[in-house]
């Protein structure tokens, strides 16, 4: 249940819940909100669930000590906290046994750090109520992989009160909007509702409540899409690719896999990604952008600002700038640079390849800075669309291929200068293209930058909720099929 | 009016959801009762079972009694409702049922006897697999004039082979290119047992024949099979065994010269054995042991190829495979090797 993509999330808690979200005062909303996320994650994760708990509690505690200012060595104490309790949990899961690391511990974690700092720097203004405050880390629609969403965007949502002693969303002060503007995360779909929905009628009340779970829903249906049909499709290919044994395979089907294992990570965490979103906006939360057509970037700087965006804007806030970002000389930014792709290789695994890809990263980024940057304006294009259409696949083989022979082994087969490989079958290019070349495609097309903002902008007319209404019912019919059937995607 | 224009792609889906859900209780003791046994409440909706059978080519207006017969024919196999034309031959499906019961009838005469003359002779070891020590690979027949011993033979033998499979038989087409030169196969991913002899999916220029089609069209001197990973699931073990039971038969009366070559199912990796309950060594050696006994040793033969790809404790060698259950493609050379070890040479 904990998967977005899962029917008993689909059609019984998350139907459930949202009847209960609306029938409850807005006053309590909150409250719901808390509650039904408590109980999502403890089905998901019950084994965890009292770190959730005493971290949450931890957190609100620092944060009424900390509220606009305080001590300094105080707020460092209750990130390292943060920081540790991370550190440990992935270190203990890694080492020990997979079951300890606590399911989304990467973003809650991260959640309450970035809490903690915008607490500090009073970008909150009210004192906050704990339920707010624990109803935002553990949220359902994010706690499982992010966005990692501010507290300013919590406070956004007009169908809930929150519990602070005065509210005054209209005259926000000048820092916060700026770095609204700056991080630019956060898109208003609708700015009619801004004004207070309780002096409406309740049937008006109603349908502005249909209205936003209906928008919700065309995102949610749309990732749905991407995840159900696209990833877990690629996933497959991806998988025998691996049962060939990359030693094995030939040199045209390993840059194919290498766009295989691209486009999955990208349908499956953009589509995740829209599912979140989409659930978000059916609880009256803004729509965070995750994913903002990341492979039409013109350098790879610019890929991981549009790439798992949240994620990227965090590490800039709290660690990047902090640090002194790009203000304090050339040297500083290389290590500065350095230190945050270390911390983004690390948190995305404990193991060698992911250090090796974030690694990678850094080293194409300052080169793209001090190298690249300094060529034509025509070399640098083409040197910058290389490296985002050629070289991030390539870190993408290097993150999703954790054991080192076998990574070895792999990049051998991409650049065959070092001899054949073992047992090779020169048709395993054709036959998986004749196997997964309509779903390649498909994934290849929503590369096209113009297709999810032309359905961004049209997605209300009658056209798409047609398709999307095919789309839905094309999803719950392929996960039904894999519900209980431990054969669908393990076909021998 | 309006409620439905601010969200009809909600309303459509809640009408649809409990149209579904309707139909799918309504209907859950008889069109839809073979899908109850699977059905976990926790885990998905009801209406799942419509879709299910969706798949199946099963519609809520389908007959309930053409679904009967088919349940009895195959036990929950999921490719049996493709295979099933359903609602129109009813009378021909009992038929078949009859025939099938006679085959095994016959086959289980077969069997006895050949125990029984067997039991006496403690040497013979053709039909015992126990555990994980695997003694299927020395075969003697009992009759003085007919003794049969593996022997090693050249790729050129395999000229006139046969194999016929699922994924793991198609990766040996694959990736061994000298058996794939010499012999034929007809191999499928996901093939079972129960679409051995029927699904058409072999290629010709006429179009996909089934193998039973194409047993008629050309003779075989040796016919190798591997099936009953996908069917781990399903069934029991006695099931299971009485549809090889009945495709050996049916090859037998197709190819009338050729020696047939039961494969013991290929063991999976220690690490899959011990945490799937269907996909586990343990249920594979008592299959495999199973199967040995339709082997008659005169022109039927069983071989477990497990002991060219086992470790000490009779799991798959983990460095043979990357997902547990298949070899690797550089892995295939063993089988092979194995295959060319124990070759039976009649004079």
């Amino acid at each position: 249940m904990i998967n977005f993509s899962d029917l008993t999330f689909i059609f019984r808690f998350l139907p459930v819940f949202i009847i209960f979200f609306y029938l409850t005062p807005a006053k309590f909303r909150n409250l719901t909100l808390l509650l039904g996320s408590l109980m999502f994650y403890a089905v998901g994760d019950l084994k965890m669930f009292p770190v959730l708990l005493g971290a949450i509690i931890v957190n609100f505690l620092f944060a009424r000590a900390l509220h606009r200012g305080g001590s300094k060595v105080l707020l460092g104490f209750a990130i390292a906290l943060d920081a540790l309790m991370l550190v440990e949990f992935k270190l203990l899961g890694q080492f020990v046994d997979n079951s300890l690391l606590p399911v989304g511990v990467s973003f809650f974690t991260f959640k309450m750090i970035s809490f903690q700092a915008d607490n500090y720097r009073g970008k909150i203004k009210d004192e906050p109520g704990f339920v707010d405050v624990a109803a935002y880390f553990c949220m359902f629609p994010q706690i499982v992989s992010g966005p990692i969403m501010r507290f300013e965007d919590y406070l956004k949502n007009p169908f809930l009160e929150a519990s602070v002693i005065s509210r005054q969303p209209a005259d926000a002060d000048e820092d916060s909007s700026k770095t609204e503007s700056d991080s630019g995360d956060v898109i208003d779909l609708d700015k009619e509702y801004d004004s207070a929905p309780e002096k409406k009628s309740h049937f008006e009340n109603l349908l502005m409540y249909l209205e936003k779970i209906e928008d919700g829903l065309r995102f949610f249906i749309l990732g749905l899409g991407m995840k159900v049909l696209l990833a877990d499709h690629l996933a497959m290919l991806w998988k025998d690719i691996g049962t060939i044994g990359y030693e094995s395979i030939s040199t045209p089907l390993a840059w194919l896999g290498a766009v295989t294992y691209s486009l999955e990570l990208y349908m499956d965490f953009w589509g995740y990604s829209l599912m979140a979103a989409g659930v978000g906006i059916m609880l009256g939360f803004p729509f965070i952008v995750n994913f903002d057509q990341p492979y039409s970037s013109r350098n790879v700087s610019e890929f991981y600002r549009r790439w798992h965006a949240s994620l990227g804007s965090w590490f800039k806030d709290y660690i990047y700038i902090p640090m002194g970002g790009s203000r304090k000389g050339e040297a500083r930014t290389v290590f500065n640079l350095l230190v945050v792709w270390l911390i983004t290789g690390f948190w995305h695994g404990v193991t060698l390849n992911f250090i090796l890809w974030g690694m990678l990263i850094f080293v194409i980024i300052v080169c793209e800075r001090f190298v690249v940057s300094k060529l034509t304006g025509f070399l640098e294009a083409v040197i910058g669309r290389i490296n985002v259409l050629v070289l991030i696949p390539l870190t993408w083989v290097v993150f999703a291929i954790s054991d080192n022979v076998m990574l070895a082994d792999y990049f051998k087969r991409l650049f065959p200068f070092f001899g054949e490989g073992i047992a090779v079958n020169q048709g395993d290019f054709m036959k998986n293209v004749q196997i997964y070349g309509i779903i390649l495609a498909a994934g290849l097309l929503l590369l096209i930058p113009g297709l999810y903002s032309y359905f961004e902008k049209h997605r209300k007319h009658p056209v798409f909720t047609v398709l999307l209404l095919a789309l839905f019912w094309a999803c719950v019919y392929s996960l039904s099929n894999a519900a209980g059937n431990p054969f669908m995607y393990f076909k021998f | 009016m309006k409620l439905f224009k601010t969200c009809p792609i909600l309303i459509f889906i809640a009408a649809i959801a409990i149209a579904l859900s309707v139909t799918s209780y309504a209907l859950e003791d008889t069109v839809y009762s073979d899908y109850t046994y699977d059905y976990q409440p926790d885990k998905a909706p009801h209406f799942i079972m419509v879709l299910k059978g969706l798949t199946d080519g099963v519609y809520p207006w389908s007959q309930v009694s053409a679904l009967d017969d088919m349940g009895v024919l195959a036990d929950g196999s999921g490719d049996t409702g493709a295979e099933a034309d359903l609602g129109e031959d009813t009378a021909n499906d009992s038929d078949n049922s009859e025939t099938v019961e006679k085959v095994i009838a016959g086959e289980n005469e077969t069997l006895t006897r050949v125990s029984g003359v067997e039991e006496p002779a403690d040497s013979i070891s053709g039909n015992s697999v126990s555990g994980n020590s695997i003694s299927g690979n020395s075969i003697s027949g009992n009759d003085a004039e007919e003794v049969y011993e593996y022997t090693p033979v050249d790729e050129d033998y395999f000229c006139d082979a046969l194999f016929i499979g699922d994924s793991r038989t198609v990766g040996l087409s694959e990736y061994c290119a000298p058996l794939d030169e010499r012999a034929t196969f007809y191999a499928k991913v996901s093939l079972t047992i129960y679409g051995a002899m029927d699904k058409p999916f072999v290629k010709t220029d006429a179009g996909e024949i089934s193998v039973a089609k194409a047993l008629e069209k050309k003779q075989f001197g040796k016919i190798y099979i591997m099936l009953g990973l996908n069917e781990m699931g399903t069934g029991t073990i006695e099931t299971f065994t009485e549809e090889y039971a009945n495709v050996i038969e049916r090859i037998r009366e197709l190819q009338p010269d050729a020696m047939i070559f039961i494969q013991g199912i290929m063991h999976v990796t220690e690490k899959k054995s011990k945490q799937d309950k269907y996909f586990n060594n343990k249920n594979i050696n008592e299959r495999n042991e199973a199967l040995s006994q339709l082997a008659d040793n005169k022109t039927i033969f069983y071989m477990d190829m497990n002991e060219a790809v086992d470790d000490e404790n009779g799991n798959l060698l983990s460095e043979l495979s990357f997902d547990d259950i298949h070899l690797k493609a550089s892995s295939y050379e063993r089988w092979y090797e194995f295959l060319l070890n124990h070759g039976i040479v009649k004079e």
